[in-house]
């Protein structure tokens, strides 16, 4: 009989460390001091990674706890919809990027970039054109000749994603088409490339480094104003240099509910700042290959302006 | 090869690197018993934790909770019909009614017994060939991913149970369920009415923890004391005839997780799927199934865990997420600084040697501490069922909250659960409802990119010998219970037409014998 007693321990034991795991992603109502970070996406992908980073940041410079709550689904939309409902509550905080602006462009939702207060831009995602290194072009301008001449086929990740965006304004630019295959996920665009059933992508370089180096891959050209910085990446050409005049990033920062007072909102824009100026910050944006271009409060809102206007051609 | 293998063991046998990687099997465990909290999310939960640890330590624990969460959702399938993670659902089927029969002890220990069997053998397999298996698997294209989702289609067969008209029903409803929301490469709602939670469909962990926890716990309290299950001990003991009966099934779920887990778009919850699908089709005594066959139970399960080690091949080797736990995994290379790719191997050996050879430890202690704990376990369900149920509603309903992140989910577990109710009551089968669920979602997606890749022609699915192979297959098994039920019935009528006229001739006898008499 204590056997079963055991088990009714260890069974014990099991709920209070299922309760500490739950618990990590419970909402904290309390704001004195504590706050949530809303991811809109799954654990795990880029948006996660980046939103504990900055939850991270953000944590140290208060000096207060941050927890990341995962409210993923509808490719945002659902953890965006859920922050509206949040309007006026200083403890909260969303880990933001281009779908704040591409969902209300393109779905029934019901907020809009302008319902928010934005706090923080951390810094842009751009992304390289990649294709297999035995490709019969040179250059990402032979890419676009060879798709005037024949169906050249493209792996996306999404309807909406950062790929299937700069596709488009290549192709506005260029005045061409490509044929595309969506796929769920940058993995998966990486894995029908090496396997030769689209001919080029266009991702993150975080994504396809490890490919890069080894040869299995060979970067086109850089959707990027300059030339990435980070060594391993500094000769790769930008599409500007190769006539493409394409150079469209993905930002990644952090937004407030709207209706928070001017007090709470210079609050996150100081830590923000402190967060900034730390090694941490740097460690992050060398991590992912980002463009770093903090914007703070003011500065932050006019950027989504024009941003929202360049994404809107995009899309149109 | 050996020199491989040694530098890894001498890395992963250090004291700290055991400790964790204890730790994270128990955890793994854990979160794989929880319904709702799967490896993914408990990956993803605690990678920040181990920020500060050598990335050796700290991956070797991440994925001991990988794979520990393939050992602990069964636990969970067996005792109280609650899938831990997706990958336990066809486990629930066979698994939950040896317990009902008595027989939870053998069925834990047969799950963990395949478990092994299979992460050792795919562990093998991931140490000699990860290479050419990646180049072969990412020759799958978007026609041939097309053919295995046809192909695990037919296995609703196999899921339906007694009626094969009902079973097509439920896999018809989930099918339109899973059409709900916004579909991969659209920007279109469908059947959301306006609804922004359901733009992201309904999640088929959340359905599943619905129709399959809560379902059953109505069920039980509707039928009225459910009896708890008093085995002695030794019943709970797995015994040497259970063991022959289940090992080619061991061996058969092994080869289909280990194929479907290398491919990039399949996973493991379609692997265990298919491992009972076939099982059972080839199986001589297909009517055992969903009433306690063990073999039942010991494919799904040795195809999960296969599949979970299977994930590492494109993971470790091309640095392409297997599935989304290895993407997640992917995600915390990077974070320890460690640049993941096809230059891993090379220039990384420690780490990657480290980090197989540490499957082969974890899987030792997961043998170790689950064969002992297994008849332990099985106590459980010595508890009477009003103890036991307000745990499962609970649980089932934190998993549901934990998966969907808001209010929402509680209220699809509320509806999938009198959903599960009525099927129950009314004797549909849940399992091809939830096959449905999962597959419909993949077999479009295949289906668009098909179209895609053709420009719009499907008739590059006939140019693929690998793809036409698949379909050839799947017709094999869609066709094989149905013939073989018809031709046993065949058989049956015939023994029934000479034994009928046996009788009649022995009938007719005495009336000669009779006629003179007249």
């Amino acid at each position: 009989m204590h056997l079963s007693r055991r088990t009714l321990l260890g069974s014990g034991a099991a709920a209070m460390l299922a309760a500490a795991i739950t618990g990590c992603s419970s909402r904290s109502e309390d704001s004195g001091g504590n706050a949530t970070m809303i991811v809109p996406f799954a654990p795990g992908g880029g948006s996660d990674q980046s939103g504990r980073a900055l939850a991270d940041g953000l944590e140290q410079a208060l000096g207060n706890s941050i927890s990341v709550e995962n409210v993923q689904g509808g490719s945002g939309a659902i953890g965006y919809s859920t922050f509206l409902g949040m309007h006026g509550d200083s403890s909260q905080l969303l880990a933001t990027e281009t779908a704040m602006m591409v969902l209300p462009l393109t779905q029934d939702v019901r907020f809009s970039y302008r319902d928010f207060t934005p706090i923080f831009k951390a810094g842009d995602d751009y992304t390289l054109v990649v294709t297999r290194p035995d490709a019969p072009y040179a250059d990402a301008a032979e890419l676009v000749r060879a798709a005037r001449e024949r169906s050249v086929l493209v792996g996306v990740s999404g309807a909406t994603s950062l790929d299937e965006i700069v596709f488009s304004l290549i192709e506005k630019d260029q005045d061409m088409r490509f044929d595309r295959v969506p796929y769920e996920s940058g993995g998966e665009v990486l894995a029908a490339l090496l396997g030769g059933h689209v001919e080029a992508a266009s991702l993150n370089p975080s994504e396809v480094i490890g490919q890069l180096a080894s040869g299995d891959l060979r970067a086109l050209c850089a959707l990027t104003p300059e030339r990435f910085e980070a060594e391993a990446l500094r000769d790769i050409p930008t599409g500007r240099e190769q006539g493409i005049d394409v150079a469209f990033a993905q930002f990644r920062g952090v937004i407030a509910p709207g209706g928070i007072t001017d007090q709470q909102r210079e609050r996150w824009i100081e830590a923000a700042r402190e967060y900034a100026r730390t090694d941490a910050y740097r460690s992050y944006l060398e991590e992912n290959y980002m463009v770093e271009e903090p914007l703070f409060g003011e500065d932050f809102g006019p950027y989504l302006d024009r941003y929202h206007d360049d994404l809107a051609e995009a899309l149109s | 090869m050996i020199e491989n293998l040694a530098v890894g063991f001498s890395a992963s046998l250090s004291p700290e690197n055991l400790l964790w990687c204890l730790i994270g099997v128990v955890v793994g465990t854990v979160i794989g018993m929880l319904p709702g909290l799967g490896a993914t999310t408990g990956i993803a939960i605690l990678i920040p934790l181990t920020l500060g640890m050598d990335p050796l330590t700290a991956l070797i624990m991440l994925a001991g909770i990988y794979y520990g969460c393939q050992y602990g959702s069964t636990i969970s399938a067996v005792l109280i019909a609650t899938p831990g993670d997706a990958n336990a659902v066809s486990t629930v089927i066979d698994g939950y009614a040896m317990a009902r029969n008595g027989r939870a002890g053998a069925a834990l220990a047969i799950s963990a017994i395949g478990s092994f069997v299979a992460a050792i053998v795919s562990v093998v397999l991931l140490a000699t060939l990860a290479g050419p298996i990646a180049d072969l698997a990412i020759g799958f294209g978007p026609a041939e991913n097309f053919a295995i989702m046809v192909f695990a289609m037919a296995t609703i067969v196999a899921f339906s149970g007694a009626d094969i008209r009902k079973g097509l029903m439920m896999a018809g409803l989930g099918i339109a369920l899973s059409t709900v929301g916004v579909a991969m490469g659209f920007t279109t709602a469908r059947f959301t009415g306006g609804s922004v939670n359901l733009l992201g469909g309904l999640d088929f962990v959340v359905v599943m923890i619905g129709i399959f926890a809560i379902g059953e716990v109505l069920s039980q309290i509707s039928a009225g004391g459910a009896e708890p299950i008093r085995a002695r001990f030794r019943d709970m003991l797995i015994t040497r005839k259970e063991l022959r009966q289940a090992s080619p099934a061991i061996a058969r779920g092994t080869g289909i997780g280990f194929v479907f887990g290398s491919l990039p778009g399949a996973g493991s919850t379609l692997a265990s799927f298919l491992a009972y699908g076939v099982e059972k089709s080839v199986s001589k005594t297909p009517e055992r199934f969903g009433k306690g066959a063990i073999q039942g139970v010991a494919a799904p399960e040795s195809a999960n865990n296969s599949a979970a080690n299977a994930n590492f091949i494109p993971t470790l080797s091309l640095g392409i997420p297997g599935g989304s736990t290895t993407a997640v995994l992917l995600g915390a290379f990077i974070m320890y600084g460690v640049q993941p790719g096809p230059l891993l191997f090379t220039e990384q050996p420690t780490l990657v040697w480290g980090l197989i050879t540490s499957f082969f430890i974890g899987n030792v202690i997961l043998l170790v501490l689950n064969l002992p704990l297994a008849p332990a376990f099985a106590q459980i369900l010595r508890l009477p069922y009003n103890h036991l149920y307000p745990f499962i509603i609970f649980f089932s309903l934190i998993g549901a909250f934990a998966v969907a992140g808001n209010t929402f989910g509680l209220i699809v577990v509320l509806v999938a659960s009198a959903l599960g109710f009525c099927l129950k009551k009314f004797g549909y089968p849940s399992a091809p409802l939830i096959l449905g669920l999962v597959l419909g979602p993949m077999t479009e997606k295949a289906l668009v990119q098909t179209s895609a890749f053709g420009r719009g022609d499907l008739s590059i699915l006939l140019q693929s010998p690998v793809a036409m192979t698949i379909l050839i297959l799947a017709v094999v098994l869609a066709a094989a219970p149905i013939l073989s039920r018809s031709l046993r019935e065949r058989a049956r009528r015939k023994r029934d037409l000479e034994t009928a006229a046996e009788a009649s001739a022995a009938e007719r006898e005495p009336d000669h014998d009779s006629q003179p008499s007249r």
